[in-house]
């Protein structure tokens, strides 16, 4: 059996020169597979199910996205071709309803999409106005992890420093920030601690909630609950360190600085990487991933386009056969890096199966059709964690029901009416 | 003509009731029926869209109820628009006639005539029409105590990420800016420092930690080489030497005493870590990185333990508005010796810390960067083929410009309204190419503009003109949104759901088009008109300015390789674009004699207007006091405007004048008693 340390090298070659596979993972588990997550997680109880929300900036080009056929003989077409290794995960779902879009919000179309797919409710001008999907699954399925959810970001472009380059909310206007660096989030994961600095950092917090609690009663009520959302951070942060494992992370030597932020196809494998990592060793169940951003305005050089911001694309004449041609090229690239993740966590043996088979995704875009910001019909990827796999459905129903399903069939918690626009499910998925 | 009914301020209705004749009692109006059944009229119109304190048509100074409004305001609002009736004939009330459109409304039709909607508004007008003064002077005076309730409910504000940085280097002496690895603070209400937006996420708290441990790490890496220990301790567990440190430290970290709870707790972590290392600095470590994530030195509470306002509070106040830091020693001992206490006091540490030019300019810097919205001309992107001199350089250049014209009108005190006329500005020899003028011998040296240049102010640099322009077309809209929303403090409502914002394409009608004459879609549409006569009239008075903000005679229209050709617009190796007269008349709905063409014109007319001038003692409200302003702080803001004006617009007087504002002093647990109530 290999040691952690050699488990957390591999990883850092990994940040390094992303495009070698990944060391291959069934050494570090025991014969059921279940060996490392338990350790992280401090007891031996199964294989948790996790749940992943991966979020594309701006629409896709219809007529390049959406398969023409349905059920499983459907053939993928040039935006989902990155798929193949992986079709038999991934359901294709195309007509999905985002109705919470169309309430009367503060935003313009790509903001009221965002709150609606992620939370069921209107932009309010300064964010949702309630807690996003993974938020609301980390809360019933996360509190026993190491983090109860992480968020991960790429592409940093969005419309200046809006409210909106966020994905996932906490509640009412609470924005949750992603880290967009590799190399941050590696520290976060796979950081290399010794025992006095989890002492020293047990000491600090401490003292740091100690002060909390000595401010509490001074404050007024919607400034006491600003403390309380310290006081729970620095629970989180506390828990994050009192789960670390006994031997962890001697001698790591951490992934290279990223030079080029703007390198994103390297930045999204990498992020890739360390998801998987962190969702492998039992650290958290619940991620969001942002690929790009809402209203991304991002270019796309690696494609060869880079005369105009993606959201540009979508609008500049937007029918034309070059600019369908531009946005087909974009979008593919989405799926390519989507599948990148598939693949890898497909690779990493679990139980009887591997990662993939024990992880729930949702890989959504804001709008269907860009130009219109189309928000009914929605054209979106399910994959792992059970879902009926090689198959395209057309559906009427809304993506409160795709949570829904997830979460009652698959991840085996309840849902109910805590996702506002939840109201049935949808037994086609599974 | 403008919907400017005068007398429609709450002070003004006041006293127009009281002055006018006593009336026979006849059917009181009943604000129930004003609640339940006219106001979601006037809901369903989306009055409150435009007719809001920050709303497009805040010039009317008819203000709708905030979203959460209880429903006792709603009843005395019902009661407030007896301003807006005509007693002698109720079917004549501008309360009908605007909303219907029958006299003119820059909204249009809102309540279709004849509809039961209008039915209901004309009832409540005709009950107020009868109504008596006596009540409804009893309404008012609710009224009046609801606005006491109006008061903010969130009042703590923590450290900004700049305010982070400067403060552990005065603190620290660290250089490092560990801020700028942070997760970055979003835009909410105009600015990055709004305290509604300043949660506590468990990555930022991570990061706090993160950053805290580098930071003690580093202040002791190689002995206490910035004298943070104020002694020399005898011994690694030297007691003594331990709580002069933990009091010295603890002092300038959470900015007041501390006290002696606060003392014994350090000092216990910080033997515990002494003794594990036999090192003394290692305990001072701790301390330091403890310190460092405590809500005390994060968020702006250095009150006492009663949670009263001290001369500390006061100094904190004074260091972050003027300083956007830490205060110096000179301020935390004139805090220490009660000078701050009297309204002279702080006039004269004010003046102080003004003339310490860096430090108020780097205050200065983060407002002018928030308000402006730099980061939106940093970002932008052009196209190549079109603006091959737009490099990052070049925008980064623009800000700049912007930044000087600001603080040389700001420090060498001239009127800040020039910021909007002056015809001159702050140039890099590669800015005065793009603009036409003579270039400066170095680099942000003052160019004076020659005779005949169209540029003046803000209004005609690039700043202003290429964040509001898309890759390779102008954006009217935007530049209209922008002259709204951050020089007239104009919220201008989102465009409904669904709808399609989408340009038809240039050559649509074979005959090309300006790009004022596509977006008349937006005119000749009702459902797109009522805003955007609002935005884009004002952005068409800039149409000489292109994309990057360079003068152009004509609007250059690409046109097409014919199909099968391959490539779309472009133009590169197509056939030449054809160019199109430009009409740059543009105008501000809403403002009184607001018809202008291009840069030098509107800046002359903003210049003059009070709703401009005003607007930026709000933008400046707002940014230090990190919060809208709500129907409770009219008074300060009147004041504020009345110093800013009749100093002839110096900044600094407007700056020393917040810090005498009574919000300064405000306690932050007054939110306490109202709050903890409901």
């Amino acid at each position: 059996m290999l040691s952690r340390r050699t488990f957390l090298k591999g990883i850092s070659m990994t940040g390094a020169a992303v495009q070698v596979g990944l060391p291959p993972l069934a050494a570090m588990f025991n014969s059921t597979g279940t060996a490392y997550a338990a350790d992280v997680a401090g007891k031996v109880a199964g294989i948790d199910k996790r749940f992943l929300i991966w979020w594309n900036g701006n629409g896709i080009p219809e007529r390049y996205w959406i398969p023409r056929e349905t059920g499983e003989n459907f053939e993928l077409t040039a935006c989902l071709s990155p798929l193949g290794r992986v079709r038999d995960y991934v359901h294709v779902l195309s007509g999905v309803d985002n109705v919470a879009a169309r309430l009367n919000g503060q935003g313009n179309g790509h903001f009221s999409a965002l709150c609606g797919l992620m939370t069921g409710t209107a932009y309010t001008g300064r964010g949702a106005a309630g807690a996003s999907i993974d938020q609301i699954l980390a809360a019933k399925i996360g509190t026993k992890t190491r983090f109860r959810s992480l968020q991960i970001g790429v592409a940093q472009e969005s419309h200046g420093e809006n409210v909106h380059r966020n994905m996932t909310w906490a509640g009412y206007e609470r924005a949750l920030p992603q880290e967009h660096i590799p190399q941050n989030l590696f520290d976060r994961l796979f950081g290399v601690k010794d025992e006095g600095w989890v002492n020293r950092k047990k000491s600090v917090l401490d003292l740091v909630s100690a002060d909390v609690n000595r401010l509490q009663p001074m404050f007024g009520a919607a400034d006491k609950q600003r403390l309380d959302q310290h006081l729970t951070s620095v629970r989180d942060l506390e828990r994050a360190i009192a789960s670390l494992p006994p031997d962890y992370g001697k001698n790591i030597k951490e992934p290279e600085d990223i030079t080029d932020l703007t390198d994103y196809p390297k930045i999204a494998k990498i992020q890739s990487d360390l998801l998987i990592h962190a969702f492998a060793s039992g650290q958290t169940r619940v991620a969001s991933y942002m690929l790009t951003k809402c209203q991304s305005l991002t270019r796309f050089p690696w494609l060869g386009h880079s005369d105009n911001r993606h959201h540009d694309y979508t609008h500049t004449n937007a029918g034309t056969p070059e600019q369908q041609r531009i946005m087909r090229d974009i979008c593919r690239w989405h799926v390519e890096e989507y599948a990148y993740l598939l693949e890898g966590m497909k690779a990493i043996p679990e139980g009887e199966g591997n990662l993939l088979d024990n992880t729930a995704t949702v890989f959504v875009h804001e709008h269907a059709e860009a130009d219109p910001h189309k928000c009914n019909g929605l054209a979106m990827l399910l994959a792992g964690g059970g879902i009926r796999g090689n198959t395209h459905t057309k559906t009427h129903n809304g993506i409160g029901d795709v949570y829904l399903t997830i979460a009652e069939e698959l991840l085996k918690t309840s849902l109910g009416k805590d996702f506002p626009t939840a109201e049935e499910k949808m037994p086609e998925l599974v | 003509m403008t919907f400017r009914i005068a007398g429609l301020s709450l002070a003004s209705i006041l006293v127009l009731v009281i002055a006018s004749t006593p009336r026979a009692q006849s059917a009181a109006p009943d604000p129930a029926f004003f609640q339940s059944q006219v106001f979601p009229v006037f809901e369903a119109a989306k009055c409150s869209g435009c007719h809001s304190a920050s709303g497009v048509a805040s010039g009317t100074h008819l203000y709708f109820p905030e979203k959460d409004a209880t429903p006792a305001q709603i009843r005395a609002f019902g009661l407030s628009l007896s301003g807006l009736v005509d007693r002698a004939d109720p079917s004549r009330s501008l309360l009908l006639t605007k909303p219907t459109n029958i006299v003119r409304h820059t909204g249009g039709v809102r309540i279709k005539p004849g509809s039961p909607e209008e039915q209901l508004v004309a009832r409540w007008a005709a009950s107020l029409a009868s109504a008596s003064d006596a009540t409804l002077s009893a309404a008012m005076k609710a009224l009046r105590e609801d606005e006491g309730e109006a008061a903010p409910k969130q009042l703590v504000r923590r450290l900004t990420h700049a305010q982070y940085d400067n403060t552990v280097r005065d603190l620290l002496n660290d250089y490092s800016r560990p801020a700028q690895r942070f997760p970055r603070e979003d835009y909410v209400d105009g600015f990055k420092n709004q305290l509604t937006a300043q949660d506590m996420p468990p990555l930022l708290v991570e990061t706090y930690s993160t950053a805290a441990e580098r930071l003690a790490l580093n202040a002791f890496r190689v002995g206490d080489i910035n004298g943070l220990i104020p002694c020399k301790p005898a011994s690694a567990g030297d007691a003594k030497c331990r709580d002069a440190f933990v009091r010295k430290f603890g002092q300038r970290a959470f900015r007041r005493p501390l006290r002696e709870d606060e003392v014994k707790r350090y000092a216990a972590v910080f033997s515990e870590q002494a003794r594990a290392a036999r090192r003394f600095n290692d305990g001072a470590r701790v301390v330091v990185e403890a310190m460092l994530q405590s809500p005390n030195f994060l968020f702006h509470v250095e009150a006492g333990p009663d949670g009263k306002s001290t001369d500390f509070d006061i100094a904190s106040r004074l260091s972050y508005l003027l300083w956007n830091t830490m205060p110096d020693d000179a301020l935390f001992a004139s805090a220490e010796k009660g000078d701050l206490r009297s309204a002279d006091g702080r006039e004269r540490a004010a003046k102080r810390m003004l003339e310490n030019a860096p430090r108020a300019r780097q205050a200065l810097d983060e407002f002018f960067e928030e308000w402006l919205r730099f980061d939106r001309v940093i970002n932008a992107v052009k196209a190549r083929h079109r603006f091959p001199e737009f490099e990052p350089e070049l925008a980064a250049a623009m800000a700049e410009e912007t930044r000087s014209l600001l603080h040389h009108l700001v420090w060498n005190d001239r009127n800040f309204m020039e910021a909007l006329t002056a015809d001159y500005s702050f140039l890099t020899s590669e800015l005065a190419a793009l603009y036409d003028v003579p270039a400066p011998d170095g680099q942000f040296e003052m160019v004076k503009f020659p005779a005949g240049s169209k540029r003046a102010g803000l209004l005609g640099q690039g700043t202003f003109l290429a964040s509001t322009a898309g890759p390779t077309d102008t954006s009217p809209t935007a530049r209209g949104i922008f002259v709204r929303e951050r020089l007239l403090c104009q919220h201008v409502p989102p465009p409904p759901p669904g709808v399609i914002t989408t340009l038809p394409d240039p050559l649509v009608d074979q005959a090309p088009k300006g790009r004022r004459q596509l977006m008349n879609e937006h005119v000749e549409n009702p459902a797109c008109a009522s805003c955007h006569r609002l935005m884009d009239p004002i952005g068409f008075g800039f149409e000489h300015f292109d994309a990057v903000g360079k003068w152009r005679e004509k609007e250059m229209i690409p046109v097409p390789r014919p199909a099968g050709a391959g490539g779309g617009g472009g133009g590169r190796g197509g056939p030449p674009p054809v160019p199109v007269e430009i009409d740059a008349q543009g105008e501000i709905a809403g403002l009184p004699n607001s018809a202008f063409s291009g840069a030098q014109q509107l800046g002359a007319i903003l210049a003059e207007s009070p709703v401009c001038q005003e607007c930026i003692v709000r933008q400046m409200f707002r940014y230090s006091y990190g919060r809208l302003e709500t129907a409770a702080d009219e008074g300060t803001i009147d004041d504020l405007y009345a110093r800013f004006k009749g100093s002839g617009f110096r900044f600094k007087t407007l700056l020393i004048a917040l810090a005498q504002s009574p919000e300064f002093l405000r306690q932050w647990n007054t939110s306490r008693r109202s709050t903890d109530a409901q």
